[in-house]
């Protein structure tokens, strides 16, 4: 039956073109990684490397298995100088973030030009990775955990304002012209009305960042930056992956407590 | 003039009344980015105290004449004058101070929805608070007394410390009503107020619109595109269509003839709110 009522053959209309283009996209994404791991042209992935070594592989693997207990009190107050690197870093990152992802923001910020300029720091800042900026900033101010402090601040600052700006976005603009309407500044309607909705999104991606940050500020001191990464350095260069063994084993300990912690934290926030 | 609470328990107190604004429009016409003319050449006369109804269909530009008033549309050529400021030649503060006396209403309510029913209308009070009070959130006693008792006289004080979005709809247009009482204004504009409301919410808060007109003597001017509120919560109708005033004259004689003529069509059932 059709929908008029009367009987006859279904009409069923035209399949549409254009259903080769997602073959097309998957046949592109397979010749680049082809021509990437190409001997000729790209990095030459040699997999007979992992044949030729896998005694020399099973033999870490064998030690890593076996932590050292006993080396545990050293790692104490390199851990905890990790973890106070990234509640520092997380907590000014945060405190910068807030005024600029606000600045960032199209709805709350209608001046293109001064919005274009930070957007543009912050891509730049974004774009160099945090291993990087510790290293110059180890240079610049010596060594210790207060250039790890600032790389991870430049790195926290670069990622909660985008996030949280592009969530501000995403939000509806009629609250914010009631203000307008009713007297307030840019300012003051970003205060009174805007910042109450940022609220959860700026809690969750400083949680985001602070659980990157711990994981960060473990390899910042292969550079010199503080923490835990100075003490892998050192086991590293002994090959004593027993004990290396045993500061992966708390890293993991830590990174897991910490995503629990932040993800009962991010359930209550609705 | 003194002003009472309708509350006949008599919980509100007595202040007395801002003057209340004309609205004065030669020629305006507004002529947006894109090339489309909202408003086309109107001249119009509103008086102190008046309650007036904008009738039109979406596009007829009466969304864009509410936004005119209070400057949040510029005019692209004649003038407006608004309570005796000359908007187009108004800017910056002097033109958010000028906003500050001027209330507006949304169809949408705009209210901040994770905060709560007393800063949603502490919003009000922007227009008479300093920055460092704002940032702070330090309202004065004063102005919480005022958001207080604008709440009170929409009924809903009981809900100030509930959160905004947690209230039904009809509860945050009065909300959003008492944030335009709180600014103490000299004028109210309302764009279709009651269009996301259910009937008998939308006869409350159009009740609500026109006992601040009756009660207060505040100039209220309200978009409608419903024959039947138009003709009962207005003393004077505009038509607009096109950008062009196709009718002016009292609301309740206005006959289905002038809808009609303003419409451009004939009146469907959809054009009457019931009850």
């Amino acid at each position: 039956m059709t929908a008029d009522g009367t009987s006859g053959p279904l009409r069923i209309p035209r399949r549409p073109r254009g259903r080769w283009k997602p073959w097309l996209a998957l046949a592109v994404v397979a010749a680049i990684t082809a021509v990437t791991a190409s001997p000729q042209w790209g990095v030459a992935v040699a997999f007979d490397a992992i044949a030729r070594n896998w005694q020399n592989g099973a033999l870490k693997i064998v030690q890593l298995l076996q932590p050292d207990w006993a080396f545990w009190p050293r790692t104490v107050a390199p851990l905890l100088e990790t973890l106070q690197m990234a509640v520092i870093a997380t907590v000014v990152g945060a405190l910068l973030s807030l005024p600029l992802s606000l600045w960032a923001a199209k709805l709350t910020n209608p001046h293109a030009v001064g919005r274009g300029i930070l957007r543009t720091v912050l891509n730049a800042v974004r774009s160099v990775p945090d291993l990087l900026y510790a290293s110059v900033l180890v240079a610049m101010v010596g060594v210790g955990a207060l250039p790890g402090i600032i790389a991870l601040v430049l790195f926290n600052v670069g990622i909660i304002v985008k996030l949280v700006s592009e969530a501000i976005e995403s939000n509806d603009a009629g609250p914010l012209e009631a203000g307008r309407a009713a007297g307030g500044s840019q300012l003051q309607v970003n205060r009174a009305i805007a910042l109450p909705d940022v609220w959860p999104s700026f809690i969750n991606q400083t949680l985001y960042v602070f659980e990157l940050n711990v994981r960060a500020s473990t390899v910042l001191g292969l550079v010199g930056a503080g923490g835990l990464g100075l003490l892998i350095d050192a086991v590293r260069t002994y090959y004593r992956y027993d004990q290396l063994s045993l500061i992966i084993l708390e890293i993991l300990v830590i990174v897991v407590v910490i995503d629990l912690v932040s993800s009962a934290i991010r359930k209550r926030l609705v | 003039m003194t002003i009472h609470s309708h509350d006949s328990a008599g919980v509100g107190t007595t202040v007395p009344a801002p003057a209340p604004w004309a609205i004065r429009m030669r020629d305006v016409t507004v002529r947006y980015p894109n090339g489309v003319v909202a408003l086309d050449g109107i001249t119009l006369d509103i008086e102190p105290g008046e309650m007036v109804s904008v009738v039109g269909l979406s596009g007829s530009g009466k969304s864009s004449m509410i936004r005119t008033i209070n400057g949040l549309v510029p005019i692209t050529s004649g003038s407006l004058t608004v309570g005796g400021h000359a908007l187009e030649s108004t800017s910056g503060r002097q033109l958010r101070r000028l906003r500050g006396e001027i209330g507006m209403i949304f169809q949408g309510f705009n209210l901040a929805g994770r905060t709560s029913v007393l800063n949603n209308v502490l919003v009000g009070r922007l227009a008479h608070t300093s920055l460092w009070r704002t940032l702070l959130g330090a309202y004065t006693d004063a102005d919480k007394q005022i958001a207080f008792e604008a709440l009170d006289r929409v009924g809903i004080l009981a809900k100030a410390w509930d959160r905004a979005s947690s209230l039904s709809g009809g509860q945050q247009q009065r909300v959003a009503i008492a944030r335009a009482l709180s600014q103490q204004p000299r004028l109210v504009l309302a764009d279709e107020p009651v269009a996301s409301l259910d009937p008998p919410t939308a006869h409350a808060v159009m009740g609500d619109l026109r006992r601040i007109n009756e009660e207060l003597g505040i100039t209220v001017l309200t978009n409608l595109h419903l024959v039947d509120l138009a003709r009962t919560y207005g003393t004077r109708m505009i038509g607009l269509r096109a950008g062009e005033v196709v009718y002016d004259g009292p609301a309740a004689t206005a006959t289905d003839a002038d809808f009609e003529r303003i419409y451009g069509r004939s009146i469907e059932a959809e054009d009457v709110l019931g009850r």
